[in-house]
C-alpha cells in the first residue's frame, strides 16, 4: 500500500475510459444547448465591450464567423474526446477552445465553466483513449488494459477539492445562521408541485443550507468509502437534481452526476463498458459491419511511462494541485468582507453563496467645460453585463476605463468618472460600494487591494466575523 | 425527494432540526411567510392592469369619434374637443404604459404608441407623399400619440391656423387621412392588447394568475411585472420624461423638444400621472381607488417594512418635486433647468430602492437576458 498504491499501481483502464466518454458526451450536449440558446451570438458577438481578465486582455472575440467556428471546433473536439478519436489532439483543442471562450468576458464566469476547463486540462495528460476508443480500433498497438492508478486518482482528487472547497465556503455566518441566500431564493419556486409549498418556510431554507454544507463537505468521503458509496451516489443524484429544479444553473448538475461516477469500482466501469460494447455490436450487426469491437478480447497490456515523462508529469501535477489548494485561499490576503469586495472570490468554488444586486450610476465630468452628465450604461453593455458589472468592483473599474477611452475617441481628453454604486448583499439594505468621490480614471487595475472600495459596514474585519443585520 | 437520500442525510436533518430548535427567535422573526402572493397578483391583474387597458381602449374610442367629428366639420370647437380627448387618452396611457410584458410586448405597444420626440419631417414627408405604412421601423417616430401631438398642436401657431390646414390647406385631405390613419393604428394596437388580456379574448389574465406563474422566478408573473415596472421607471419614466429632455443623457446639452407632449405643453402633467400610477401600483391601489394587497404589504410580510416606508416617502417627495415644476416642461428646461435636474435626482433615488433593495427582498431577479448562474 502507501503512496505506490495511489500513484503507480496498475488499475483497470475502464474507469478512465468511461470518464472520457461521459465527460465528452455531456460537453457535446452542453455545447449544442449553448448554441441553440443563441448564446454564442448573444454573449460573444453582440456586445460592444468585453470585461477581460487582468493579464488576459489579448483574449478577444473572433468575430461572428470566428466565434461560430471556434464553437464548432470545440464541439468536434468534445466528440473526439467522447469517442476517443485522435484523443490527445481533441483534448488539447477542447481545453484551448473552451478556456479561450471563457476568458473573453468575465461577465460569463461560472464555477462550472472553470471546472470544465480544469477537467479538460487533466484529460490532456491522462491516457483515457487507450481503452474502449476509436483510437485503439484505429491502432490496436495503442490498447492497454491497465493504467497507473494516478491517472484516475487525480480526477478523484480534483472533484474532491471542488466539493470540499464548496463546502468550506458555505461555513459562513450568513449561510449557516441566516439561511442566506436560500431564504430569498427558495420561495421563487413555491409553485412547484409537492415540494413547492414547503419552500415558503424559513425552516426549509435552514434545512437546505445545512444539508448543502454537509453534503459538499463530506460527499467525497462517502463516495470513496465502498460501503457508503451507493447511498452517497443516490445523494449525489438527488442533490444535483434538486438544485437543477430549484435554480437556473444549466448543465452543472448533470456534469457532476456523470463525473462522480469516477469513484465507482473498476468492475462497475468494466460492466458499463461491456454493456456499451454489446449495444454497439448490435448496431454494428444491424449495419452489417464487422468491427473489432463485437468480438472484443481485452489484451493484457499495461501502460508504463518513461522516466523523463514521469518527471515532467510529476512537476506539472504537483504544481497544478498546489495551485488548486492555494488559489481558493488567496482571499485571506485581502482586507474586508470577501462577499462585498470579491477580491479573491472567483476560481474558488464559491457557489450560490450570495444574492447580490446593484445599481451603478456613472457620473462624468468634463474638466475643461465643467459640464457633467450621467452614463446610460445600457447603451454600452448588454443587460447581463450591466447586471454583473454593477455588483463587482473590478468590473466597475473596467467599465469606467472603457468609458474614458470612448470619450477620448470623441475628443474629450480629460474627463472625471465617478461611480455611485448601490449594492445589496443577501437581502440587506443597499449601501454604497465604491467611494463616490474617487475618479476611477485615475485608478489602475491589478491584484492589489483596491482602496476605493468602501468597507462593508456590518463586517469589516473578517470573513468569518459576525454578519448580523 | 429528501426521503430518498435518507442514509446520509438523516444526520444532517437531525442536526438541522436540533439547530432550528435553538434558533427559534429567528424563525419566528423571519417567519413562515404567510403573504398571499396570488391575492396580490389577482389584485394587480383585475383591478390595475386589465382596467388600465380597458380605460385606454375607451379613450381611443372617444379619440376616434372626435377625430371623425373634426374631419367632418373642422372648426376650432371640434379641434379643441379632439385635443382634449387626445390628452385624456395620453393620461389613460400613463396607467397602462408600465405593463410592457405579455400581450403589450407582443404587439410592441409602447414603441408604437409613444416613441418621442416625434419625427416631424418624417410625418410631413409621409403626408406629402401619401405613401406610408404606419408601424414600420422607419415610421416609429411618425406614429402614435407624439405624432398626434404634432398634428393637433404643432402644425400651426394657433388653433385657427391648425383648423385651416385641415379645412382649406393644399394638403387638407392628406392631413385628414394621416390623422385618421394614425388614430386607427393606435386603436388597433390598444384593441389587440386589451383583447389579449380580456377573459372573452386571449385571456392572458388567466395566464397571469395561473398557479404555475405564481412564483418569483424568471418568467413568473411577479418576475415579469417587477422587471417591466423597474425597466419602465428607469428608462421611460425617469429618463424619457425628465432626464433626457433635461440633458442628463446628452453630455449636459438640454433637449427641450424631447419632452413627451412638446407641442401640447402638458408633459409634466403626464409625468405626474405616471408617477402616481406607479405609486398606486406599489400600494396595491386599483384604478377605481379600491385598496388591496400590493408590493407594500408583500415587503412588510418579508420583514422589510422599513424599506416599504422609505419607498413611499421617496415617491411622495418625487411627486412634490414634480409638482413644483411648471408646464410646459420644455419652457422650464430652457429657462430654469436646475429644479428639473434636482427632480431627476429625486427620481434617481427611487431606482435603487426598487431595482436593488426591493427585488432582492422579493427574490425577484432583474433579468432582461437569459443565462445560467451558479
Amino acid at each position: 500500500m502507501g503512496m505506490k498504491e495511489y500513484l503507480t499501481s496498475q488499475k483497470s483502464a475502464a474507469p478512465l475510459a468511461m470518464f472520457r466518454v461521459l465527460f465528452g458526451f455531456i460537453m457535446v450536449v452542453s455545447i449544442i444547448r449553448f448554441a441553440l440558446n443563441g448564446w454564442i451570438y448573444e454573449l460573444y458577438v453582440k456586445p460592444d465591450f468585453f470585461f477581460t481578465y487582468y493579464g488576459f486582455e489579448w483574449v478577444t472575440p473572433l468575430g461572428e464567423v470566428g466565434m461560430y467556428l471556434l464553437f464548432l471546433v470545440m464541439g468536434l473536439a468534445a466528440v473526439g474526446i467522447m469517442l476517443g478519436y485522435y484523443y490527445r489532439v481533441a483534448a488539447v483543442l477542447f481545453f484551448l477552445a473552451f478556456s479561450y471562450v471563457e476568458l473573453i468576458d468575465k461577465t460569463n464566469y461560472l464555477n462550472h465553466y472553470y471546472f470544465v476547463s480544469i477537467i479538460s486540462f487533466l484529460l490532456i495528460i491522462v491516457p483515457a483513449h487507450r481503452y474502449f476508443s476509436l483510437d485503439v480500433m484505429r491502432r490496436s498497438d495503442l490498447e492497454v488494459s491497465t493504467v497507473p492508478s494516478w491517472t484516475i486518482n487525480i480526477l478523484k482528487l480534483q472533484l474532491g477539492l471542488v466539493y470540499f472547497y464548496a463546502g468550506l465556503a458555505k461555513l459562513n455566518p450568513d449561510w449557516l445562521f441566516n439561511a442566506m441566500p436560500l431564504k430569498l431564493w427558495l420561495p421563487a419556486n413555491a409553485h412547484l408541485p409537492l415540494i413547492g409549498p414547503l419552500l415558503e418556510y424559513t425552516s426549509t431554507a435552514y434545512l437546505f443550507s445545512w444539508t448543502g454544507a454537509f453534503y459538499d463537505l463530506f460527499i467525497v468521503f462517502f463516495l470513496l468509502y465502498k460501503p457508503t458509496r451507493k447511498f452517497a451516489y443516490v445523494a449525489v443524484i438527488a442533490f444535483h437534481l434538486m438544485t437543477s429544479a430549484l435554480f437556473q444553473i444549466g448543465m452543472f448538475p448533470y456534469i457532476m452526476i456523470l463525473c462522480t461516477l469516477i469513484y465507482f469500482s473498476e468492475e462497475f466501469h468494466e460492466q458499463c463498458i461491456a454493456k456499451l460494447r454489446e449495444l454497439w455490436s448490435k448496431v454494428a450487426i444491424w449495419k452489417s459491419e464487422v468491427t473489432g469491437t463485437s468480438q472484443h478480447t481485452s489484451k493484457k497490456r499495461s501502460l508504463t511511462l518513461s522516466k523523463s515523462a514521469s518527471t515532467i508529469l510529476t512537476v506539472v501535477l504537483v504544481l497544478h494541485f498546489l495551485l488548486q489548494v492555494l488559489v481558493p485561499l488567496r482571499f485571506a490576503l485581502y482586507p474586508g468582507n470577501l462577499f462585498w469586495t470579491e477580491e479573491g472570490y472567483r476560481f474558488s468554488w464559491r457557489v450560490m453563496l450570495m444574492e447580490k444586486a446593484g445599481y451603478a450610476t456613472f457620473h462624468v465630468r468634463n474638466s475643461e467645460t465643467g459640464k457633467s452628465w450621467e452614463v446610460s450604461n445600457w447603451e454600452h453593455l448588454t443587460p447581463n453585463q450591466e447586471k454583473m458589472m454593477s455588483t463587482q468592483p473590478d468590473m466597475i473599474l473596467q467599465f469606467a476605463h472603457h468609458l474614458e477611452d470612448k470619450y477620448k475617441q470623441q475628443g474629450l481628453e480629460d474627463v472625471e468618472i465617478k461611480a455611485e454604486a448601490y449594492v445589496t448583499l443577501n437581502g440587506r439594505r443597499s449601501r454604497l460600494m465604491i467611494d463616490p468621490e474617487v475618479d476611477l480614471t485615475e485608478e489602475s487595475r491589478g491584484f492589489e487591494h483596491k482602496e476605493w472600495i468602501l468597507p462593508y459596514p456590518d463586517n469589516q474585519k473578517s470573513w468569518l466575523g459576525s454578519n448580523s443585520r | 425527494m429528501i426521503s430518498h437520500i435518507r442514509p446520509i442525510l438523516t444526520v444532517a436533518l437531525l442536526g438541522s432540526l436540533v439547530f432550528l430548535g435553538s434558533c427559534k427567535s429567528d424563525s419566528i422573526n423571519g417567519g413562515e411567510n404567510n403573504f398571499d402572493r396570488a391575492a396580490m397578483l389577482s389584485n394587480y391583474g383585475n383591478n390595475t392592469i386589465l382596467p388600465a387597458y380597458l380605460n385606454l381602449q375607451d379613450a381611443t374610442v372617444s379619440l376616434e369619434t372626435s377625430a371623425d367629428a373634426f374631419i367632418e366639420d373642422p372648426t376650432e370647437s371640434t379641434l379643441s374637443i379632439l385635443q382634449s380627448d387626445l390628452k385624456a387618452a395620453r393620461l389613460a396611457w400613463q396607467e397602462a404604459n408600465i405593463f410592457q410584458f405579455g400581450p403589450a410586448e407582443s404587439v410592441t405597444l409602447r414603441a408604437s404608441l409613444n416613441t418621442y420626440p416625434a419625427d416631424t419631417s418624417q410625418i410631413k414627408s409621409n403626408i406629402e407623399s401619401g405613401d406610408y405604412t404606419l408601424g414600420t421601423i422607419e415610421n416609429r417616430a411618425a406614429v402614435g400619440f407624439p405624432a398626434l401631438d404634432f398634428l393637433l398642436h404643432g402644425i400651426g401657431e394657433s388653433n385657427q391656423e391648425i383648423v385651416s390646414i385641415y379645412s382649406e390647406g393644399e394638403l387638407a385631405a392628406s392631413f385628414q387621412a394621416y390623422l385618421q390613419d394614425n388614430i386607427t393604428f393606435i386603436k388597433q394596437k390598444v384593441d389587440d392588447t386589451a383583447t389579449e388580456w380580456s377573459a372573452d379574448g386571449g385571456n392572458y389574465l388567466a395566464t397571469f394568475l395561473s398557479e404555475e406563474n405564481a412564483g418569483t422566478d424568471v418568467g413568473s408573473s411577479l418576475g415579469m411585472l417587477i422587471n417591466a415596472t423597474v425597466l419602465h421607471y428607469e428608462r421611460f419614466f425617469r429618463d424619457g420624461k425628465i432626464g433626457i429632455p433635461a440633458g442628463v443623457r446628452s453630455a449636459g446639452v438640454r433637449r427641450p423638444v424631447a419632452t413627451e407632449a412638446h407641442f401640447g405643453g402638458y408633459s409634466l402633467e403626464l409625468a405626474l400621472a405616471n408617477l402616481e400610477a406607479i405609486q398606486r401600483l406599489f400600494k396595491g391601489a386599483g384604478i377605481d381607488g379600491s385598496q388591496d394587497v400590493g408590493l407594500e404589504e408583500n415587503l412588510e410580510a418579508l420583514d422589510a417594512a422599513e424599506l416599504s416606508t422609505e419607498i413611499n416617502t421617496e415617491i411622495d417627495q418625487a411627486v412634490t418635486a414634480l409638482e413644483e415644476l411648471n408646464d410646459p416642461l420644455s419652457g422650464q428646461i430652457e429657462s430654469d433647468n436646475e429644479p428639473v435636474l434636482n427632480t431627476f435626482k429625486e427620481l434617481q433615488d427611487i431606482v435603487r430602492l426598487l431595482k436593488v433593495d426591493m427585488t432582492s427582498v422579493l427574490g425577484v431577479t432583474i433579468t432582461y437576458q437569459d443565462n445560467d448562474g451558479d
